[in-house]
């Protein structure tokens, strides 16, 4: 009983870590795509494609200050 | 009888993180995922730059140069860029500094405070010896 529990503890978390792993790998494509979209709305606006471009780098700012606020705080719990 | 007993609490505790896991291996995922999806995705993407879009066309129709159109329409996207701030304090990045460091200003405060208060009580004291000579 007691190392069935155990074994299913471990599978868990493992399944658990897979889970953010293939998060984590996802994150940077979803990025991609929304500011693709989000410079796409610009340019039909009649932006120039260098400012839509500029605009939409806070995109990869908030990701990047998402991951810096998830490793920071990982970091502060251990 | 004891041992048996602690043997028991044991085993339960065991069971019990198997549940807590079985549940947070589930759901954590699930809760991200719908979090990253709510800002990152296309759709979304596409809706914000849709809304920024027509604020920079209402600009442009009202006759605001190219530059500050631009400019304006950047300020206006900065209220987006601000959930990143908001997300780093939420976590607690900034938390600890500022926590800090309004501990300091606060003790700083208490020691001006106590600095005045003790001089002025020693100045009273120097007039009441006055008074009395």
């Amino acid at each position: 009983m007691k190392i069935s529990s155990i074994i299913s503890i471990t599978l868990h978390a493992i399944r658990l870590l897979l889970s953010l792993f293939a998060l984590w790998l996802s994150f940077g494509w979803k990025v991609r795509r929304a500011r693709k979209a989000f410079e796409k709305e610009l340019v039909k606006a009649g932006m120039a494609k260098k400012e839509a471009k500029r605009l939409s780098a806070w995109y990869s700012k908030l990701k990047d200050d998402i991951i810096q606020a998830v490793k920071s705080s990982t970091f502060k719990w251990h | 009888m004891a041992e048996e007993k602690k043997r028991k609490e044991e085993k339960e505790d065991v069971e019990e993180l198997r549940e807590v896991l079985s549940v947070v291996s589930k759901e954590v995922p699930a809760l991200i995922k719908g979090i990253i999806a709510s800002v990152f995705s296309e759709e979304a993407g596409r809706d914000m730059g849709r809304a920024a879009a027509a604020f920079y066309k209402e600009l442009k129709e009202a006759g605001m140069p190219e530059d500050v159109a631009v400019k304006m329409t950047e300020g206006y996207i900065s209220t987006f860029t601000s959930l990143g701030e908001v997300m780093k304090r939420a976590v607690g990045g900034k938390k600890g500094i500022e926590s800090k460091e309004l501990e300091k200003e606060i003790s700083k405060r208490i020691k001006e405070k106590l600095a005045e208060k003790g001089l002025a009580e020693k100045e009273k004291a120097e007039e009441s010896e006055e008074d009395e000579d």
